[in-house]
């Protein structure tokens, strides 16, 4: 007999709101529809009752995760609109600051998912790591969520002793290898949760336009650093970590190994930070009419802003972001379709969702 | 850059001029539809991203940017609608069932701008404030 069980949007597992009308026979997962929309705050809209400084406070505020990310993508297509170049010492900054939200997202996420497979101590483990993560970026920026480094045409804060942040980095990345990554790689009570479960494969990845590590561990070999670089990405060497399973474990290792490749990224931008400006002098920026369009590797996947303004308006006309969860979370349909009840919350979490990006 | 960025203009011939600008390649196509576009873009390999619809001012309709990644090489299709369905009912073309990915922000563009995607169903709404398609982004009517 077939039942309907109702997740949400009060979560069992995960922090943020959002609803999962599961369709199950016995133990089994059947069917899975999904509603979103529980966070919306209608972001898209007030932007166009802001000004460009305004716009780039507005959203980074889309995502307390990534908040970098956003002021980072609309800054990029500001830049692209106006002609604006940012200097190379900006561009590192760029990187280090985004690398630095990549590792604190994936082991925000490593933490979140010790706690769904009930390995509460990995939690703790994972977010004491993350502490001192966020340490670094406050370091840098003065602040731990809204970072506010970036401004059309460069950031707003220089790194001054790129030296102290690298054994800061050195440091996390010993932590890394030694505990957390071995513990996601090689414990069996960890893979035991993970292997074979929730299950994207490679075609209906492709099929669902899913991005980032969800895209990678089904082995949809895409990012956006190595295949469209932006910021200084492109005089970075670096692997993308591509799996084929397209279970959870799989979301998992690329995560881990991507946590190694953040630290190999963090260790060549620090140490080959070039001198000079962090902006331009002339603080004028003037938006002729167009649109132009961004992307950036966040830490879930693709983000793209598209930015349209008429030339002598102070406020844009349109901004529209597509955030990785947006193209990611469908695919959850997919995913649990099959699975175990118990397994659809680590399944869910598997995506490294967020609601908060995705109503915005 | 792939050799198949390298030939956008010779590739996809929909009619109209190809522009590389601001992050993208920009078309208005002339002799093609946003299916006949999404047909030729899988076709191709090419990984739908999302469109980006627009209000235009004084009723002129929707303009909506149809965005496509071609080997990391950003291609946007621009068209505009101006058919309405209904009083304040624009429609347009689904491509839900030729592109999955498209699934979600067609609905999410019918619930901010009242845009009809035809051959498809854009319930149950799912992104929107209160009960009623086009309160959130969408212009009041006078």
């Amino acid at each position: 007999m077939k039942y309907n069980v109702p997740m949400g949007p009060y979560h069992p597992a995960l922090e943020e709101p959002y609803r999962l009308d599961l369709v199950c026979e016995r133990e089994t997962v059947k069917d899975a529809h999904l509603r979103i929309g529980f966070n919306f705050r209608g972001i898209e809209r007030l932007a166009e009752s802001r000004n460009y400084i305004q716009v780039i406070a507005l959203m980074e505020r889309v995502c307390g995760i990534c908040s970098n990310i956003h002021t980072l993508s609309i800054c990029q297509a500001a830049e692209r609109l106006t002609g604006i170049e940012p200097p190379p010492r900006a561009n590192y900054i760029r990187v280090v600051m985004a690398e630095l939200e990549r590792l604190h997202s994936h082991v925000l996420w490593a933490g979140i998912a010790g706690k769904v497979m009930g390995f509460k101590t990995m939690f703790m483990t994972c977010f004491a790591l993350r502490e001192k993560i966020m340490d670094i970026l406050e370091a840098i920026s003065g602040n731990r969520v809204n970072y506010a480094m970036n401004r059309v045409g460069g950031v707003n804060r220089d790194i001054e002793d790129p030296a102290a942040i690298l054994r800061m980095v050195e440091e996390i990345e010993r932590e890394m290898t030694r505990v957390v990554i071995p513990v996601f790689t090689t414990n069996r009570s960890a893979l035991s949760r993970c292997e074979g479960v929730g299950v994207l494969t490679h075609e209906r990845a492709v099929a669902c336009g899913v991005v980032g590590p969800t895209a990678r561990a089904s082995g949809v070999g895409q990012d956006l650093r190595r295949d469209a670089p932006y910021a200084a990405y492109a005089e970075m060497d670096f692997n993308v970590p591509v799996e084929s399973g397209g279970d959870v474990k799989a979301r998992l290792v690329v995560r881990a190994l991507e946590i190694v490749e953040s630290c190999r990224i963090l260790r060549q931008a620090l140490a080959k930070l070039p001198s000079g400006p962090i902006h331009p002098e002339d603080e004028d920026v003037e938006f002729p009419s167009g649109s132009a369009v961004s992307r950036v590797e966040a830490p879930r996947g693709e983000v793209l802003y598209c930015i349209s303004w008429e030339e002598d308006n102070e406020n844009p006309t349109r901004v529209h972001v597509r955030t990785p969860t947006y193209a990611n979370m469908p695919a959850i349909r997919w995913m649990v379709t099959g699975a175990r009840l118990a397994d659809t919350p680590l399944i869910q979490a598997s995506i490294d969702p967020c609601y908060s990006c995705t109503d915005r | 850059m792939t050799p198949i960025a390298e030939r956008i203009p010779e590739t996809f011939d929909f009619g109209g001029t190809w522009e590389e600008k601001s992050g993208s390649w920009w078309l208005v196509p002339e002799a093609a539809g946003p299916r006949d576009v999404a047909r030729a873009m899988l076709a191709h390999g090419a990984r739908f991203i999302t469109i980006t619809a627009t209000e235009l001012a004084d009723g002129g309709g929707v303009r909506m940017d149809y965005h496509w990644d071609l080997d990391g090489t950003v291609l946007t299709f621009t068209f505009t609608i101006r058919d309405k369905t209904a009083e304040s009912v624009y429609t347009a073309e689904s491509i839900y069932d030729l592109s999955e990915a498209a699934n979600w922000i067609e609905r999410e563009i019918h619930e901010y701008f009242v845009v009809e995607f035809t051959g498809r169903e854009c319930e149950p709404l799912f992104l929107r404030a209160g009960q009623t398609p086009g309160v959130n982004l969408r212009e009041e009517d006078e």
